[in-house]
């Protein structure tokens, strides 16, 4: 019988020849992360359990990211009980203020996700895993709790969805824009739910793992279980530098079922925008231009990574950001972070007048760094547009690429970076 | 069998309306999170025990209840501390929906319940065949009954009960 990667995966640590849609399983879980603001309260639930130590010290990945550095009081004190139990279980990996990142970005750069393998988190983006060919799941704390206990975790086997993307990437047009332009043709949280999406063909092998890990991402937020790219030989070369264990090449099989098959071709595909309050509602960026903003903001386990930096520097090197925008820029992690200091990209957006910040989730989540105030109009590389999803109930998020925002920040409206001179 | 009134809410209710963004880092704990459970999902909720005053039972939605992707347990405790005993809908967002399973909180997937019922309608829900009355109209709805693992796991009271008993009396998790 023919099986999709994530039931392949699925079957595999589940110690299984084969399972089928529906079926409900026990797996081995590879990693399992948690972090800051959650953390602690795994931590005390899974010694509920009647253990004292987790499964594997060295799979248990803590990452400090949604209160760091802690904007307040209240967030020091959790900080301080988070470090407190972090180190009462003598975990092996902990990504700590000065060593963080944000969590989804540090599992994959750091290795702890594999191809093949199943990886639990509890924050809903843990579906980032997929780039590399990983089962990435979000969970709550009780399984995480349970995870670090057992090493294991409960999943209904998912219906498979295939997106075959063909073509080849126009300039300036990013990973970030096939993920808004899915969300306006399936609509959120429509057809997706529970199920598991494959992302194949020819414009997916051409892409980089950075825009791997953006297309995962924001599967989430299509409703869906997990997103999923098979592992090729971009995974290996990223791999090969820091993967914490062995793996193999992992694919579906070529007669493996899918519910439904979507083809996109991406030489058609434009920089694309989310409009305020609806992810699903997503035009064309030619439909918004023009349109002021007075914040900009590019970070976040969307679009953080070091890839994105580079294509904004291209963009505004040389250049000045608008009098009336506000840009902060926040990189995913503190080898991001580093890496794009080295490579000179930092200094092209601090001298265009661009606010960089230490790496967190920053305004993202609402809760510090750079949040959005009443009357706001923000034009956000992140994830979510919801109403008061970065403060303000009274802000407005558009969502777009790291490309947009560059090449908006310049200009103080919303801008094709296409037409945009360069 | 359970017996009470119904809340009905409007398409997508969303996780981060049932528990507002200021709430999200506070402890997971159905006393302390039933109090502003369901804050931003209507005004009138949007006060201390607004939603929890209103007594009800159960909650009937329609599409993707809880959607919105958040997976914080917050959601779920404060409509257990909300004395909340089932949900139904049509289709449920599956980060919530695994929490509820998780937590031993009927998340029941019902087509047709959502334009058959008013909020305060007397409900009554039998998890065993999955038959929901409503005893205010004279109607019923089947819903698909909860898969054995969700039952059991329900019947433990929860996936934490569920897995320390199984961790007490060393039998293995598969």
């Amino acid at each position: 019988m023919e099986m999709t990667i994530t039931e392949k995966i699925m079957a595999r640590n589940s110690g299984r020849d084969h399972v089928v849609p529906g079926q409900l399983v026990w797996t081995d879980v590879n990693s399992v992360m948690t972090m800051d603001y959650l953390g602690k309260q795994c931590f005390d639930k899974f010694r509920s359990l009647g253990k004292e130590e987790v499964f594997d010290k060295d799979r248990v990945i803590c990452v400090s990211d949604h209160l760091v550095p802690p904007p307040n009081q209240k967030f020091a004190t959790m900080l301080n009980e988070w470090r407190e139990v972090v180190k009462q279980h003598d975990i092996t990996h902990f990504y700590d203020l000065g060593r963080q990142g944000i969590a989804h970005q540090i599992m994959v750069e750091q290795g702890h996700v594999l191809p093949g393998t199943i990886s639990i988190g509890t924050d809903s983006h843990a579906n980032t895993y997929g780039a590399v060919g990983a089962v990435g799941n979000a969970i709550g704390v009780t399984d995480a709790a349970v995870a670090m206990a057992t090493g294991k975790a409960w999943f209904r086997v998912p219906q498979s969805v295939k997106f075959h993307i063909t073509g080849e990437w126009q300039p300036w047009v990013m990973a970030k824009d096939l993920s808004l332009h899915i969300m306006g043709m399936m609509h959120w949280n429509g057809h997706l739910i529970y199920k598991t999406l494959e992302f194949t063909g020819p414009a997916i092998k051409s892409l980089d793992m950075a825009g791997r890990m953006t297309l995962c991402n924001m599967t989430v937020d299509l409703g869906a279980k997990n997103g999923i790219i098979a592992p090729d030989t971009i995974t290996k070369k990223y791999l090969d530098k820091v993967a914490k264990g062995s793996w193999d090449m992992i694919a579906s099989d070529d007669d493996a079922h899918y519910d439904a098959v979507y083809e996109v071709d991406v030489t058609n595909l434009g920089p694309t925008v989310a409009m305020p309050d609806k992810l699903d509602d997503t035009v064309p960026v030619e439909k918004v231009i023009g349109i002021k903003f007075n914040k900009a903001f590019v970070g976040t386990c969307t679009n953080g990574r070091l890839e994105d930096l580079a294509v904004m520097a291209k963009i505004m090197k040389g250049k000045q950001i608008h009098r009336d925008v506000n840009m902060i820029v926040v990189p995913a992690s503190q080898t991001v972070y580093l890496n794009a200091l080295r490579a000179g990209y930092l200094e092209t957006l601090i001298e265009a007048g661009a606010a960089v910040d230490t790496p967190s989730c920053a305004a993202c989540a609402g809760i510090h760094t750079g949040v959005a105030g009443d009357g706001d109009i923000v034009l956000s590389a992140g994830n979510r547009n919801m109403k008061g999803r970065m403060g303000s109930k009274n802000a407005q998020i558009y969502l777009t690429s790291p490309s947009v925002v560059a090449a908006s920040a310049i200009t103080g409206v919303i801008t094709d970076p296409r037409t945009f001179d360069v | 069998m359970i017996k009470g009134t119904c809340w009905v809410a409007d398409d997508y209710v969303m996780a981060y309306d049932i528990i507002i963004q200021e709430y999200w880092t506070s402890p997971i704990d159905p006393v302390e999170n039933s109090k502003w459970v369901m804050a931003g999902v209507k005004d009138e909720f949007n006060k201390e025990n607004g939603f929890k005053d209103g007594g009800y039972t159960f909650i009937v939605a329609a599409h993707n209840f809880a959607g919105g992707g958040k997976s914080i347990e917050h959601v779920i405790t404060g409509l257990i501390g909300a004395g909340i005993k089932a949900v139904f809908a049509i289709s449920f967002a599956r980060l919530q929906y695994r929490n509820a399973i998780n937590y031993g909180l009927p998340f029941v997937t019902c087509d047709d319940i959502s334009k058959g019922c008013d909020t305060g309608d007397e409900l009554e829900y039998d998890p065993e065949n999955g038959m929901i009355k409503n005893l205010t109209k004279g109607t019923s709805f089947q819903s698909i009954p909860a898969a054995p693992f969700v039952a059991e796991v329900g019947e433990a009271g929860g996936l934490m009960n569920y897995v320390r008993e199984k961790i007490a009396k060393g039998e293995p998790i598969e």
